[in-house]
């Protein structure tokens, strides 16, 4: 088994197949909750994996950096002892999609990158991505294709699954996914051209069925190069909820922030949890100062996280993986794409006016 | 571990939230996606829900009064320290001397077996919920109008409205999924009226904003009734609902060229809103905590109810707290039984004799405020609060908090050791939403499950088991288990007929239905309140998003905290110049009852003449500034439009 070879696994094997794997590492998975709501977690059986779940809504990112974990306990004596508490247990994430994968990777280059995140690291380690290609769109919300992140990858995977009906496409993308692979090879046989057929229609038909469109390129120029007048950064701003879903949800996004829990003695623990820039305090000096003053300078400053060249001069990419999570997770309409689409019309408005003025 | 679906414990909205444990920490949280209010979002204050009760500083054993400190107890000595001084107050003194105190934020369960333990284990009618000083002026005045004590409607059917009237609410920062049903509509063209003094985040929305002068919303309401009826833009069937001909007889006096004085609104504005209210069906209409604690607020209510059966409209209450609705609904109330039956009402006394095994007293008790007046005057010596700080959720706080001290025996429940608890003889450690079963009922009278997601922190318990606890010491015994005495209060409380834990664990809750009395029209006479020389600036109260309550739980939250770190107040930039203040200086805010030092910030959303004072996290709260004068038909202070002085410190 090597990172490139193509295979089939039947889906009536698909069981055995993890449970096989379930010996090696926890299965994080997709199942069921209460009311139709699926949401990814430890699954004690791969019989729990539903493989027809759409897509969720709290993102598979919290598997390697938690909602809120402890990070160490520090100890207070005679000389401080500091005992680490997080833990990176082995685990493969089965049934992600392409654009949670890809933000995994984007993390991944963040936390590695001057300081490496010890925390973050020895989970991403731990961890074997088995995507899931997406045979339609799985939500009206989802603008990957826009993102150049899915519906299907052709890199970046550890393991990518594609439903070809009784059975799955299972390609190995890295070393980790071909290491993933062994305990269950047996239970593999290698793919034909037919598999390749009917993958190669599958790919065809999602492309053409999605709803969403973010326009993101001229966009991206208009924030990048600072057009955007503040005034539609304003307006953006007044319809803000302030609840900060955008950026916690996002599955590209890695802000933090850390808290001591004190304990009676002086003891503590150090305990991080997903912070926002779509908050005063994130950014607020210790003067009193605010360099984001106005919610309107907060949600541009979310873009030019999501949209400027800032990303793609350093990754090759922008910091949207078009998830589709900001647009169910707002209340308002923040998500990129409705904001992309605001800022186009804005350009207009204000644009033409003066063009119109210059030619006279 | 696997995640535990519960419902959210700041406001009414009632989001389902997922909550994962693992051991005694939480790790996720996130909404349910298919709930139909939280259909996949939260508002800050639920996605910042555990922190809030995870404090480092939750009390985590009972405490009982030694000299002038408060030290740890064992339950046992806690419980029978209160059950003896319990019994002491009754053989001197009897058991009206006892007052108790419960919360809107506590389960129905919890609130049901208070009212039953204060009524029918001590005998006291000295019972009531602290929705008292927020938003209980809403009950006797709905009952009387459209019949139910509740929103008409569901979360959702605010999309759906033609137009609105939202008056006295900050409904963009405090009920967020209101808020955002609101965008939704307004998107879809429905046309929505506001009225608040000061302009706030509902701006962008609105087809036409009134900005009232503070506490004279009752004016400028029966201006708009006397023009819908003059102008017959009513409903069809409206002369004939009961109530008609004593409404147009008591709006004679409106004289609308005076409304410019008396209200600072054009006249011409009213007769907009009326035009647009009445073309645009459905119409709902909204209000918020800048109606119910203001000045003849049982009389607004009304007259905004009056609005809204006369155009046909639907009434939505906006109530803050996450279990206002069902504390009100079970009779955590001085003046009412279970279902909003009278004291007197034969049929409701005979269930509660058999369920409780005694008969209830038949005379109103003392209101929330009374109580503390009582505690000043004596008559009043025993005082137990569950669940509510009414060292900033109270009026008047300097007296209110010698009053306590002065009561013989205080027992406080909380999850922290608040400014009230600190006065306590004893102190309950109460566990939070997320450490017990039970249920709450939402703004739109949907009874959902609360689940424990993990064990009581410390010692702590739920207030279900303190009142068993004591009940069981004074020889009575209440059920512990949250399922019996949901089982109990179906049998007893006519809203809540059918509901049973089993069948909530099988949906998204269940809503009690709307049924009964026919909408009546009520009479809306003037009133007006005095003018002041003394304090000539008038008292904008209000919550900002980051806050909730008083505070006990959203400043808890680091990330809540950090978001407001300056106790701040705002005027007009004009007035600031007047009084000869900048910016950023301090600034005494003063009334008859009490004074706050606050920092001063310009907004031009503070209208001339008025000074805005936001609920700050601990320290002071802009009640203290209230006096304790009440609506007279509800109780419900008067906190709103207070008349204060503004002062620069030098």
């Amino acid at each position: 088994m090597k990172a490139g070879d193509a295979l089939v696994l039947k889906k009536s094997d698909a069981l055995m197949f993890f449970a096989s794997l379930a010996n090696e590492m926890r299965l994080v998975a997709p199942r069921h909750l209460f009311g139709g709501d699926v949401m990814f977690g430890v699954v004690e059986s791969p019989k729990e994996i539903v493989w027809d779940y759409g897509h969720d809504i709290y993102p598979p990112k919290r598997f390697l950096l938690p909602h809120f974990e402890d990070m160490f306990r520090c100890e207070n004596g005679k000389t401080a002892r500091i005992e680490n508490l997080a833990d990176a247990p082995a685990q493969a994430i089965i049934g992600i999609r392409s654009c949670d994968v890809m933000a995994i990777r984007f993390q991944e280059r963040f936390f590695a990158s001057q300081i490496v995140d010890p925390y973050y690291k020895s989970r991403s380690d731990n961890t074997v991505l088995f995507s899931l290609v997406c045979n339609k769109p799985p939500k009206k919300e989802c603008f990957c294709i826009c993102c150049d992140a899915g519906p299907y990858l052709d890199s970046g995977f550890d393991v990518q699954l594609t439903d070809l009906g009784d059975r799955f496409l299972y390609e190995i993308g890295s070393e980790k996914g071909a290491k993933a692979t062994e305990p269950g090879a047996y239970m593999l046989s290698e793919a034909g051209a037919p598999d390749f057929d009917v993958r190669r229609r599958i790919e065809l038909q999602v492309d053409s069925l999605f709803e969403t469109t973010a326009y993101i390129a001229k966009a991206i120029n208009f924030i990048s190069e600072d057009e955007v007048p503040s005034q539609v950064w304003e307006e953006l701003g007044s319809m803000c909820f302030r609840c900060a879903a955008c950026t916690n949800l996002c599955p590209v996004c890695t802000c933090y922030t850390v808290d001591d829990r004190p304990e009676a003695d002086g003891s503590f623990t150090r305990c991080r949890s997903w912070d926002s820039c779509q908050y005063s305090g994130f950014t607020r000096e210790a003067s009193g100062h605010n360099p984001r003053p106005t919610f309107g300078a907060r949600v541009q400053r979310r873009f030019y996280h999501k949209a400027t060249y800032q990303y793609i001069m350093r990754d090759g990419k922008h910091g949207c993986v078009g998830c589709g999570r900001c647009v169910s997770a707002c209340l308002t309409k923040l998500d990129l794409p409705s904001v992309i689409k605001r800022i186009r019309r804005a350009m207009h408005e204000y644009l033409e006016p003066q063009e119109k003025a210059a030619e006279v | 571990m696997k995640p535990v679906l519960t419902t959210c414990g700041f406001c009414s909205c009632g989001c389902a939230l997922y909550v994962e444990p693992a051991d005694s920490r939480v790790v996720g949280l996130h909404p349910s996606e298919n709930h139909p209010v939280s259909t996949g979002r939260l508002c800050i204050k639920g996605w910042n829900a555990t922190p809030a009760v995870m404090g480092a500083d939750r009390l985590k054993t009972p405490l009982i009064r030694k000299a002038d400190s408060l030290e740890p107890a064992s339950w046992d000595k806690a419980i029978s320290f209160a059950a003896s001084a319990l019994k002491r107050i009754l053989a001197d003194s009897g058991p009206q001397s006892i007052g108790v105190i419960g919360s809107a934020k506590t389960t129905n369960e919890e609130c049901y077996s208070l009212v039953k333990f204060a009524r029918c284990v001590i005998g006291t009618p000295n019972i009531d919920g602290a929705h008292r000083f927020y938003d209980a002026s809403l009950i006797h005045a709905l009952l009387e109008t459209t019949g139910t004590p509740a929103s008409q409607i569901d979360v959702n059917s605010v999309a759906q409205a033609g137009s609105m009237l939202v008056v006295g609410a900050n409904v963009m920062e405090q009920l967020a999924h209101i808020g955002s049903r609101i965008q939704d509509a307004a998107e879809n063209g429905c046309r929505v009226v506001a009225a608040d003094p000061r302009t706030s985040r509902i701006a962008p929305q609105t087809s036409l904003f009134l900005h009232p002068t503070p506490g004279t919303d009752l004016t400028w309401i029966r201006a708009l009734l006397k023009t819908i009826i003059d102008r017959k833009l009513y409903v069809d069937h409206a002369p004939e609902i009961p109530g008609f001909e004593e409404l147009v007889v008591s709006l004679d006096d409106v004289q609308a060229g005076r409304l410019e004085d008396a209200c600072g609104i054009d006249p011409d504005a009213v007769g907009e809103a009326a035009q647009i209210l009445a073309s645009n069906p459905p119409l709902v209409v909204m209000f918020g905590l800048g109606v119910l604690q203001q000045f003849e607020s049982s009389r607004i209510v009304k007259a905004l109810a009056d609005v809204a059966v006369l155009l046909g409209g639907s009434v939505m209450p906006l109530r803050g707290q996450n279990n206002a609705q069902g504390a009100s609904d079970l009779g955590l109330s001085h003046d009412l039984l279970p279902g909003y039956r009278p004291l007197t009402d034969p049929g409701a006394r005979k269930v509660c004799e058999i369920l409780w095994d005694r008969e209830p007293p038949t005379e109103p008790g003392m209101s929330a405020v009374d109580m503390i007046l009582g505690c000043r005057s004596g008559a009043i010596k025993g005082l137990m609060i569950f669940g509510e700080n009414l060292a900033l959720s109270a009026p008047n706080t300097e007296e209110t908090l010698s009053a306590l001290d002065k009561v013989d025996f205080l027992a406080v429940s909380d999850l922290y050791l608040t400014e009230t608890a600190r006065l306590a003889d004893v102190v309950f450690p109460a566990c939070s939403f997320l450490e017990k079963d039970g249920t709450f009922t939402n703004i739109e009278r949907r009874v959902q499950r609360v689940r424990k997601v993990f064990e009581p922190i410390g010692e702590s318990k739920s207030d279900l088991d303190m009142i068993a606890d004591l009940a069981s010491a004074l020889g009575r015994d209440i059920s512990r288990e949250p399922a019996k005495v949901m089982a109990e209060i179906s049998a007893d409380v006519p809203q809540y007929q059918g509901v049973s834990f089993k069948a909530l664990d099988e949906s998204w809750g269940q809503q009690w239905p709307l049924k009964g009395a026919a909408p009546k029209l009520t009479p809306v006479p003037a009133a007006a309140a005095e003018s002041d020389r003394e304090y000539p600036f008038r008292l904008i109260a209000s919550r900002v998003n980051y806050h909730q309550q008083t505070g006990t739980m959203s400043a808890r939250s680091t990330v809540l905290a950090r978001e407001y770190p300056e106790a701040y107040a705002e005027l007009n930039e004009g007035d600031a110049e007047k009084l000869g203040v900048r910016p950023w200086q301090p600034i005494r805010i003063s009334s008859k009852s009490g004074a706050l030092i606050r920092t001063l910030m310009l907004s031009a959303s503070v209208p001339v003449g008025c000074v805005h004072v936001p609920h700050f996290f601990g320290g002071d709260s802009p009640n203290s500034l209230a006096s304790y004068e009440c609506d007279a038909v509800s109780g419900v202070p008067v906190y709103k439009a207070c008349a204060v002085k503004v002062e620069a410190v030098r």
